[in-house]
C-alpha cells in the first residue's frame, strides 16, 4: 500500500455536530469555539474578526456584493464578495440595513477608505480560518 | 488615524488568528503569532521604503 493510499484510509467523516459548529462559526464569528467551551480562542479570534469588522467599517470601508447593474464587470466583485462574506452575520446585517454597500463618493474620497476595505475583506478572510479551526476541533482532527 | 497604526492593529489582528490557529502548544502558538507579527510589519516598512524610491 502507498503512503497516499494508507493517508486516504485515515480520513473519517465528519460527525453532523461539527459541521452544525462550522456554520455557527461562520454565522456569529467567535461563537463556534464558544461552543466547544474553548473561551480563551473563542475570545481571541472572534474578537480578532468582529474588530477587523468593525474598524472597517469607521473607516468607511466598502462591502462588495454582486450588482447586475455592471454588466460582465460585476464578476469582478465576486472575490472581495467571497471574501467580505466570510464575514457571516455582521455582513449580513450590513446587507439589510444598506450600510457600506453603496457607491459613495465622498466615502471613496476618505484616507482611511482603503485601509477600511482591507480591514473588511481581512474579517472575513479570518473567519473562514476560524470556522475551519473550530470545525476540525469538533471532528476531532485537531486537540 | 496614522497609516503606521493602522499597520499595526492589522498585523495585530492577523497574527492573533494566525497563531491561534497554527501549532500545537500554547507555547508554540505565542511565539509563532509574535513571528508572524514581526514579519507583517518588517514586510510592511521594507514594501514602504521601497516604494517611496519609485515614483
Amino acid at each position: 500500500m502507498v503512503k497516499s493510499e494508507k493517508a486516504i484510509e485515515r480520513v473519517e467523516p465528519a460527525p453532523p455536530m461539527a459541521w452544525a459548529v462550522a456554520v455557527a462559526a461562520w454565522f456569529v464569528p467567535g461563537l463556534g469555539h464558544a461552543l466547544l467551551n474553548r473561551w480563551v480562542r473563542a475570545a481571541l479570534m472572534g474578537g480578532a474578526v468582529w474588530l477587523s469588522f468593525i474598524l472597517g467599517m469607521l473607516m468607511g470601508g466598502h462591502l462588495f456584493s454582486l450588482s447586475s447593474s455592471q454588466g460582465s464587470s460585476a464578476l469582478l466583485q465576486v472575490p472581495p464578495m467571497i471574501a467580505n462574506l466570510g464575514a457571516g452575520s455582521p455582513y449580513i446585517i450590513c446587507w439589510l440595513l444598506d450600510k457600506g454597500f453603496a457607491d459613495d463618493l465622498v466615502q471613496a474620497a476618505r484616507a482611511t477608505y482603503e485601509y477600511g476595505n482591507t480591514f473588511l475583506l481581512i474579517a472575513g478572510l479570518l473567519n473562514y480560518l476560524t470556522m475551519l479551526d473550530a470545525f476540525d476541533i469538533a471532528a476531532g482532527r485537531k486537540p | 488615524m496614522r497609516h503606521f497604526l493602522v499597520m499595526t492593529v492589522f498585523a495585530a489582528l492577523a497574527s492573533v488568528v494566525f497563531g491561534a490557529v497554527a501549532k500545537d502548544t500554547p507555547r508554540e502558538r505565542c511565539f509563532y503569532g509574535l513571528k508572524v507579527f514581526a514579519e507583517f510589519m518588517l514586510i510592511g516598512l521594507v514594501l514602504g521604503w521601497i516604494l517611496y524610491f519609485i515614483p
